[in-house]
């Protein structure tokens, strides 16, 4: 057993550093330590157990403990092991020992946690703003437990600047979005430019941070939570969907029923087809093979409708409930469904054979927008930004969920690090998901689609779960709570990691192949609301401030 | 070869022809399963409130005016048609219908207000709903009626926790 395996490890190492331990399934681990320890276990479990980095979290558990919890997340994707080491932290002390420095990947999750708790990283380098918005006042933490889901904070001030770095010497400012036509969202990069070179770039998004996770504590109930989980994301929302599912009922030790972890791995794998198929589309469109496009748009659309066909909706599935799904799929949208597949796979053979070796597109992506295996590491990389690196990770096998045990496929991966590889990478997954989908047609067996839960659910529990999305592993951990609502509940999307990794891979690259960089590695972000105008003549440089913005739009402004 | 592959390219596009619906003129049939816009019919509606409680928007509100008449109103602003009130509504009351052009410039044209009569006891004159799905669980098997002082029973809270179990039912005298 793996988990009892890791846990002696860290326990011979670490000795009374190690103060309690959970193993709730074979397959989970939770280990509450010393917070004077953590930063040197996390080095240990990182570098030299070699696990992956997933995130860290924090959550304000005063009410019941009165302290604060940072956990910690590591994934053992040979052991098929997700694990969580987690630290109290006392309400009069609200600061943590950074394990930034060992392990870089988790640069973005420790602001997260400065900024929506208050709790201070000691050590980390760069402690700047992440989520909440330039004007928002210091010391409002709106995830605590004493500040109200509808708080609005005094002092809030739309005229306050957010401080960018200054840019190396010898380089220009070139501000890429938050509104720029090749991004689907918005989202701000200030890029370093030495002539046609990018040579760094700075990131400001959150802007569209929405508060979610603050609504899920404490105002939504549990089968509520899945129909709001899903408009995470535009794209894979039935993912946010399931995996919150999935890690309520893997706290409250549900074991739903085989039919309905079927229809959730059909209805997943779904999803990544219409995915995937849309990503190779924008990528073609980014670098101007709009034909391409057109053609995985138009392939692309029985997929809609098949999957409207089966829940209402082309896209909001809205599969789950705690326990189970809410769509059967009849043998009438079986046969369908077996139609849709063959179709596909029939029009996709020839539009992967003729990418694969069109010349114009693999000038354009080849050697782009490089995320080598030090890189996938360091900043966690995750789903096909690192199979392209040769990263052999998928949370599809690594962590089985639904019914992904008992069907057969193959993990694609590719060596060449770079956007091209991980064009292949996606379009050769089509085939998978093909794949997969047919196996759960043929094994479904007939049962019911939910569990008739009678009792409360338990409280205090926890219960994490990795699903793995068309654009990398996203990870869902819960803390179940009272009045039939979690006390806690973290969503780290695929792109929270990828992100982290774009400044690298556009690094010492031409400026013409940032968007597809961007692009490659499928982003779902947010926005700000900002524009820098420069004067080209006397160089003389202005930003225009949210109210200008306003008056000059409604032409108030003289 | 690269001349090859955008010959294939070529073929791919020439064999699709053309896919474009005319829409708005001719839209694509909807599929029966198809969410559209809740329709709540008021002549089903036993005003349990049900489908308010489980509303992941927040955009179903009960209030009761007076003893008789419980309003229901679906304000239709942030819906996101996932459906859960045409699922837990016991007496299947709303259907999610296949209206999906639903922009307008004039909310009301898609919010709708029931004005419920309420059923009275005949015995107490007060109005009384029949337990929703949820509140059957909840009551744990307690029945109205209180055989052995023969009255009638109007709620028990039973459910909640740390309440003894004989002493907490709420009883209305003849």
């Amino acid at each position: 057993m793996a988990a009892r395996e890791k846990l002696n490890l860290l326990k011979e190492r670490f000795g009374n550093a190690i103060q309690r331990a959970d193993i709730p399934a074979e397959d989970r681990l939770f280990v509450f330590v010393d917070p004077q320890s953590v930063r040197e276990i996390c080095r240990h479990v990182f570098r030299h157990l070699d696990a992956r980095y997933v995130i860290s979290i924090g959550a304000d558990d005063r009410p019941h403990s009165g302290d604060f919890l940072v956990a910690h997340h590591f994934a053992f994707d040979e052991d098929h092991l997700l694990s969580s080491i987690l630290t109290r932290i006392p309400a009069d002390e609200p600061a943590f020992d950074s394990i930034t420095d060992e392990v870089p990947a988790a640069n973005w999750a420790e602001r997260e946690i400065r900024d929506l708790y208050g709790l201070e990283p000691r050590g980390h380098r760069y402690l700047k703003r992440l989520v909440l918005p330039d004007g928002w006042p210091d010391g409002v933490h709106p995830l605590r437990k004493d500040v109200p889901f509808d708080h609005v904070p005094e002092g809030f001030d739309p005229d306050r600047e957010f401080k960018f770095d200054e840019a190396p010497e010898g380089c220009t400012v070139v501000p890429f979005g938050p509104f720029h036509p090749t991004l689907d969202e918005p989202a701000h990069f200030r890029l370093y430019v030495e002539g046609e070179m990018v040579r760094g770039c700075e990131y400001r998004g959150f802007m569209v941070h929405r508060g979610i996770e603050k609504l899920a504590e404490s105002v939504l109930t549990y089968n509520d939570i899945p129909m709001a989980a899903e408009r995470i994301c535009g794209i894979c929302g039935c993912v946010h969907n399931v995996a919150y599912a999935q890690s309520v009922e893997g706290a409250a030790a549900l074991r739903i029923p085989p039919r309905a972890e079927y229809i959730r791995t059909i209805m997943l794998e779904l999803e990544r087809l219409h995915s995937h198929l849309l990503w190779v589309g924008l990528a073609c469109h980014i670098v101007g093979f709009d034909t391409m496009f057109m053609q995985a748009f138009r392939i692309r659309e029985p997929v809609m409708w098949i999957a409207e066909k089966i829940s209402g909706n082309r896209k909001t599935y809205a599969l789950c409930v705690i326990g189970g799904v809410r769509w059967e799929i009849t043998d009438d949208l079986r046969a369908e469904l077996r139609q849709v597949l063959d179709q596909l796979e029939k029009e996709w053979r020839p539009v992967v054979a003729a990418v694969q070796k069109d010349r114009n597109l693999k000038a354009r992506t080849r050697g782009v927008g490089v995320a080598d295996r030090h890189l996938v590491k360091d900043a966690a990389l995750l789903g096909p930004v690192a199979r392209a690196a040769g990263v052999d990770i998928d949370a599809r096998r690594d962590h089985p969920y639904a019914a992904y045990d008992r069907v057969e496929f193959d993990v694609i991966t590719a060596d060449g690090a770079d956007v091209w590889s991980r064009v292949i990478v996606r379009a050769l997954e089509v085939f998978e998901s093909i794949r997969i989908i047919r196996q759960c047609l043929d094994r479904m067996e007939p049962g019911p689609l939910s569990l008739d839960i009678q009792d409360e659910l338990p409280v205090g529990r926890m219960g994490m779960s990795s699903v793995e999305a068309p654009r990398g592993e996203s990870h869902h951990f819960v803390i179940t709570g009272e009045n039939n609502r979690p006390r806690r509940w973290r969503v780290r999307a695929p792109t929270y990691q990828n992100l982290q990794g774009v400044p690298a891979m556009i690094k010492d690259q031409q400026l013409a192949d940032m968007t597809i960089s961007l692009g490659s590695i499928d982003p779902c972000f947010s926005c700000t609301d900002r524009m820098e105008t420069i004067d080209i003549r006397s160089g003389a440089k202005r930003v225009w401030s949210q109210e200008e913005l306003k008056q000059l739009a409604r032409g108030t402004r003289a | 070869m690269s001349l090859t592959s955008k010959l294939q390219e070529v073929l791919v596009c020439l064999r699709a022809g053309r896919v474009t619906l005319p829409y708005p003129a001719q839209s694509a049939p909807l599929p029966p399963r198809f969410r559209g816009r809740p329709i709540f019919d008021a002549s089903k509606c036993i005003g349990c409130g049900g489908c308010a409680s489980n509303c992941p928007a927040r955009e179903i509100l009960v209030y009761d005016v007076c003893q008789e008449i419980r309003i229901l109103k679906y304000l239709g602003r942030r819906c996101t048609y996932c459906g859960r009130c045409a699922d837990v509504c016991p007496e299947k009351a709303i259907t999610m219908s296949h209206e999906f052009e639903t922009a307008t410039g004039t909310i009301g044209d898609i919010q709708q207000r029931l004005d419920l009569f309420m059923s009275t006891c005949q015995r107490c004159g007060r109005c009384f709903t029949e337990p929703s799905k949820l509140e059957e669980l909840k009551l744990k098997g307690y029945r109205y009626d209180d055989l052995e002082n023969e009255r009638w029973i109007f709620r028990s809270q039973a459910y909640l926790e740390g309440q003894p179990v004989v002493d907490d039912i709420e009883i209305e005298l003849d």
